[in-house]
């Protein structure tokens, strides 16, 4: 593609994606040439496809007047004190491998602990950075699987705008023991960050890494638009952790992808608490005999949230497993919707699939949507998929009311007590107790 | 003739061989028992014999009384008269024992005869009082929800309908405590007789206090190393299988001469 | 497998594949237009209002998409200008078998279906192609008012009844298929229970196609007023044709407060029938509607019965149990609209997939907001019996608000190799052992079943697990 054709697309930018946009592609002349063409085509297929309508069976139930990207502008650059003010909120974890800070898709601090990682032959590197550097190894996996359950046109978006992230590649045999972390803030009025994980987890290593997703101002307006894959070669083992808390006035939409290889093992977690409307799409490709993948999710939603969450396991060998477990408690006006699809291809025997939703509506406004699906091609296998809707236990309410707990604090110590469920898949005890922390947090502040 | 005779019998399950050359003949009216370590192939004989698709001989020969079974489909085995009471009996949801019992009853007659149901229930509940098993077990499904021992006990009143000539019992003593023990062992004496052939399969001793076997055989590593009356089981007890241990090793040392001498 | 098993499938399987040269008085030709629509409403001599109301759902036909984004494509290969809309030698039943035409008497007797309504059926009515050539009520139960005729005549004689509740229950627009119903329906039951009667034993209908390339569209509608009390049953079968054949009926039920409705259905259509079915009920207050419904035959089906719970303390129902063998879809499912406090609903659903066959199940339970004490469960589970077997599970869920118990489940498994050997260690063939799994699999559903029907499901699930062994 000619600079002309580049220029071109610049200044439809300009004027298409939103009238509040303004400016270049990102960092452009600091990335690679087939990045920035890469860049080019994303834009040009982000504008030729759809519209999601409620019509296609995977926006069946969303709140489509949320999903519009129009009024959102390309992200902002920081000023110093702003920087600071962000690093110093960046807490996380006790101890970590490593540490990565984002706001607004720019690095503001790379903490590597010394020379450890480097060492073993692991690459974390920010994505632009890698991009160039590793430019091989980078198109190689890079967003290599689409967007399958609705998403296309926001990986596109996504693909236009992407300039920063977390790269992390694990070689053979290597084993990070304390997991690796990184912030995604998102400043500033009507802005946007397009954050990037991608983790290349080599034939029998093992890596934890954690993201955490968060607005600097719980009353800005913002949109997120991200992507995470996982990539996991054979025998590897990932833990994946995403928690995000963006302000009630965020349009959030995270498209996962996740390859397990031969005997590897997947464990991912999303905890969702803010955004106004949050579209997940997450996908487990079992690809190797013995490949297992666990799908959790726990999300908080109140107010006029609507959290939205689209799920797929693809069995598409023997001798695979997958389970998810996604729980939502509800109150306000809050809705979520979990549409997900075990999916067992033609030959693919052996296959042990379970997926359950369990949704906790705490209030009368509240709506929770369930559909889960399954799509059988093979006879030899154990699948099950279970879904539910229901409140608080008034037998339980009341037991510990009678201990002397107010109303307010026994509900609370219920949905936590719900909720934990899932933490507890969670292999790591330090993760555990971190997302606990979150999820406790939250009841707190009201 | 009338006996079932098993001639160097080689078998392999997923390529591996766990018959290596086993002989034994039970004939009608005796009780032999099959004793040995685990992983020595014990239950993978009974498997072969009934013929599960799992399992391919690849040499020797099964005969029943005279004909040889092997290459017959498991039902046509089972008619001819083998009965396997297995170690982990199977469950069947939404089908009741009573009906599941007539329809193998049923299976035995000659095309366009029925079953007489009243004479069929008369000798069912006749067998089952036998076996201290309550009516309302007829309506249960098949094996669903049974305990270990209720499951031994429909493997043992299953034996009694359907009359086989010879029975071959897998572990029928595992998974069984002491009261459920000896009724199933009671129950397995009271069909003992001229017409049929019993060959237990155990790795204890203790089922043989209750059910006297007549000859007992031990078998390691795919075939019988040893052969005797019942106080071959009573010195196992005391000795464990460590002194047949001894006989293993010249066993394979015999073998391995054979070979070279060939 | 022994060959006198094959044969005695053949034979068996041709209890329905027969057919007998047609001679038709009444013919509206091939393809559909307003014309077709004209020609039915002349035909029996309608008045105005329904033919408008035909010719605006043929407008609402025409308008509405396939549902190919969401269903199966082969829907693609029904070709409406093919169809034969309308084919009859009258539109008036007799009330005897003596009168009715002996070619078309000797189907019915082939079917069985006068030895049965001897038996043990209140009535019977006996649509043959386009319209019913038999409708009789046994004399106790008309003297209790309980009015049993088919819907040209329903219409006809009882338009007070007929129109107040008629596209009530499913409006014209619902689905593609429905559109088309309303614009040519002809045939099917109608049937009114005055308040407080009990119908004790069932009323049937049997639907026949005997003519090729035909569409049959009977429209059913069924009112079981205050306190009253109803079991319908409807079989079907077809004769198996080189090309293929629609059936698209609309079926409304509406049970008054305390009312209850059973309605049973053994589907067997032939092979090559497109089976296109809308049926709903409403509930009222302390009402409660059964759906019974058992797909074994056609090449598509796609049906799934629903209840609105409308009154206080409803209940709906479905049970439903799908076979399908080679070369069949079995789409089925359930739909339960709670719209009132306290209101139960209930979804068993079990489908076998044999050979190439695919089962779908597509729920949709709706609590909306507000409500209080609402309780949904729904069980599917699918049988798995070959390595090409298929099965799909689409449930979708909406619960609005506290105080509402929902609960879905469903499971996928195979007859286990290990469960056969058991069995064929007991004596039993193979087909035998696989036959006993999967009537076991689905007992507890057939139990459900009139005794006739329950005893006629478990031969039919026997001849197709004969075929599927090996």
């Amino acid at each position: 593609m000619s600079t002309a054709v580049l220029d071109q697309v610049r200044t439809i930018l300009a004027g298409a994606f939103g009238s509040r946009l303004t400016g270049a592609l990102p960092d452009d002349s600091s990335r690679p040439r087939w990045y920035r063409e890469m860049q080019a085509a994303a834009w040009e297929a982000f504008e030729a496809l759809p519209v999601p309508s409620r019509r296609d069976e995977t926006w069946r139930f969303s709140s489509l007047k949320h999903v519009s990207t129009d009024p959102y502008s390309a992200p902002q650059e920081l000023d110093q004190s702003a920087r600071n003010r962000l690093l110093l909120r960046s807490a996380g974890l006790a101890a970590t491998a490593g540490r990565m800070v984002f706001a607004n898709d720019q690095l503001l601090a790379q903490d590597t602990h010394g020379d450890s990682l480097r060492q073993k032959g692991v690459i974390w590197k920010p994505l632009g950075q890698a991009a160039s550097e590793h430019d091989e190894l980078f198109r190689k996996y890079f967003m290599r699987e689409e967007a399958r359950l609705g998403g296309r046109k926001f990986a596109a978006l996504h693909k236009a705008w992407v300039s920063n992230g977390t790269f992390l590649y694990i070689p053979r045999g290597v084993e990070i023991d304390l997991p690796v972390e990184a912030f995604h803030w998102l400043e500033g009025d009507n802005g946007s960050c397009f954050p990037h994980t991608l983790v290349i987890a080599e034939e029998m290593s093992k890596v934890t890494l954690l993201d955490h997703f968060e607005s600097s101002d719980q009353h800005a307006a913002g949109m997120a638009c991200g992507v995470n894959d996982l990539w996991l070669g054979a025998g590897a083992k990932v833990t994946y952790v995403c928690t995000q808390n963006w302000s009630r006035k965020t349009l959030a939409v995270q498209i996962n992808n996740t390859v397990v290889g031969r005997d590897a093992a997947a464990v991912a977690l999303n905890l969702n608490q803010g955004g106004a409307y949050v579209r997940g799409e997450s996908v487990s490709y079992l690809r190797g005999p013995g490949g297992r993948s666990d799908m959790l999710s726990l999300s908080i939603a109140d107010g006029q949230q609507e959290v939205d969450q689209r799920t797929l396991q693809i069995h598409e060998v023997p001798n695979t497993s997958s389970d998810l477990l996604y729980k939502n408690a509800l109150d306000g006006h809050a809705r979520t919707i979990f549409a997900g699809l075990i999916r067992v291809d033609h030959g693919a025997h052996k296959t042990d699939a379970y997926q359950k939703v369990r949704n906790l509506l705490l209030s009368d406004d509240c709506e929770a949507n369930s559909a889960p699906g399954l799509e059988i091609e093979a006879d030899d296998v154990r699948c099950t998929h279970g879904a539910t809707s229901g409140q608080v236990d008034a037998e339980e309410l009341f037991y510990l009311q009678s201990r002397g707990i107010p109303t307010k604090i026994a509900l609370q110590l219920i949905v936590l007590g719900f909720l934990d469920e899932v933490l507890q898949r969670l292999p790591d005890p330090n993760l555990q107790s971190h997302l606990r922390s979150l999820v406790e947090g939250r009841f707190s502040r009201e | 003739m009338s006996s079932l005779v098993i001639r160097d019998l080689h078998a392999t399950v997923d390529g591996q061989e766990i018959l290596r050359g086993l002989t034994l003949e039970v004939e009608k009216g005796k009780v032999h028992a099959i004793m040995g370590p685990n992983g020595s192939g014990k239950s993978t004989l009974s498997k072969v014999i009934g013929g599960h698709p799992d399992y391919t001989v690849t040499s020797g020969e099964v005969l029943l009384d005279g004909e040889n079974i092997l290459g017959m489909e498991p039902d046509e085995r089972a008619r001819k008269g083998v009965f396997l009471a297995f170690q982990y009996p199977m469950e069947i949801p939404g089908v009741s024992n009573a009906n599941f019992l007539r329809a193998a009853l049923q299976a035995r007659l000659p095309e366009g005869e029925q079953l007489e149901a009243t004479e069929y229930y008369a000798r069912l509940y006749q067998k089952m009082d036998m076996l201290e098993m309550p009516r309302a077990f007829t309506a249960r499904s098949v094996n669903e929800g049974f305990s270990g021992g209720e499951k031994k006990r429909n493997e043992i009143l299953q034996m009694a309908m359907l009359e086989p000539s010879y029975a071959i019992l897998d572990e029928t003593d595992s998974g069984l405590d002491i009261d459920a023990l000896r009724i199933v062992s009671a129950g397995v004496n009271t069909l003992r007789g001229p017409s049929l052939g019993i060959l237990l399969i155990t790795h204890y001793q203790r089922l043989l206090n209750y059910i006297q076997p007549d000859i007992v055989h031990v078998m390691v590593q795919g075939r019988i190393v040893r052969t005797g009356g019942p106080e071959l089981a009573l010195q196992l007890e005391e000795e464990g299988y460590d002194f047949i241990r001894e006989e293993i090793e010249q066993d394979k040392n015999a073998a391995a001469l054979s070979t070279a001498s060939v | 497998m022994p060959t006198e098993t094959v044969s005695q499938l053949e034979i068996d399987r041709s209890v329905g594949d027969f057919s007998y040269p047609e001679q038709h008085q009444y013919d509206a030709g091939v393809g559909l237009s307003h014309d077709t629509v004209d020609y039915i409403a002349n035909v029996k001599g309608e008045e105005d209002w329904i033919r408008e109301f035909r010719h605006k759902a043929l407008d609402t036909f025409y308008a509405k998409a396939m549902p190919t984004s969401w269903a199966s494509e082969d829907l693609k290969a029904i070709d409406f200008d093919k169809i034969r809309y309308y084919l009859a030698n009258g539109q008036r039943p007799t009330r005897s078998w003596e009168d009715v035409p002996d070619d078309v008497k000797r189907t019915f007797e082939r079917l069985g279906i006068p030895e049965q309504e001897r038996k043990f059926l209140a009535g019977v009515e006996a649509q043959f192609d386009s319209e019913a050539v038999y409708s009789n009520i046994k004399k106790a139960v008309g003297d209790q008012g309980v009015i049993f005729v088919g819907s040209t005549e329903g219409l006809r004689e009882h338009p007070e009844i007929f129109r107040k509740w008629f596209g009530k229950v499913i409006p014209t627009g619902d689905n593609k298929f429905s559109a088309l119903n309303s614009a040519v329906f002809s045939g099917g039951s109608f049937i009114y229970v005055p308040p407080g009667v009990k119908v004790k034993h069932p009323l049937q209908a049997y639907f026949r196609i005997n003519a090729e390339n035909f569409g049959q569209f009977e429209r059913t509608l069924i009112i079981a007023d205050e306190g009253s009390e109803l079991m319908y049953m409807e079989g079907c079968t077809a004769p198996k044709f080189e090309t293929a054949t629609l059936h698209s009926a609309v079926v409304e039920l509406v049970a008054m407060k305390g009312a209850k409705i059973q309605y049973v259905t053994v589907q067997n259509w032939s092979a090559n029938v497109f089976n296109l079915v809308t049926k709903r009920g409403i509930a009222h207050e302390e009402a409660e509607i059964k759906w019974i419904d058992c797909n074994i035959g056609s090449r598509l089906t796609m049906k799934y019965p629903g209840v609105v719970l409308k009154g206080r303390k409803a209940r709906g129902e479905v049970i439903s149990i799908a076979l399908s063998n080679n070369g069949q879809h079995q789409d089925t499912g359930a739909k339960m609209i709670h719209a009132a406090d306290e209101t139960t609903s209930n979804i068993i659903s079990k489908s076998i997939s044999i050979g190439k066959g695919r089962s779908t199940y597509r729920g949709l339970v709706h609590v909306p907001k507000h409500l209080k004490g609402c309780k949904n469960n729904t069980e599917c589970d699918a049988l798995l019996i070959n390595h090409e077997s298929r099965t799909d599970t689409y449930p979708a869920i909406t619960v609005r608000g506290t105080g509402n118990v929902v609960q879905h489940e469903a499971s996928v498994s195979q007859v286990s190799a290990e469960q056969i050997f058991y069995m064929q260690q007991r004596g039993l063939s193979e087909g035998q052992a696989m036959s006993l799994s999967v009537n076991g699999f689905v007992n507890d559903l057939v139990r459900q079943f009139p005794m006739e029907y329950s005893v006629e499901l478990k031969r039919l699930i026997d001849l197709e697990m004969e075929d599927s062994v090996g």
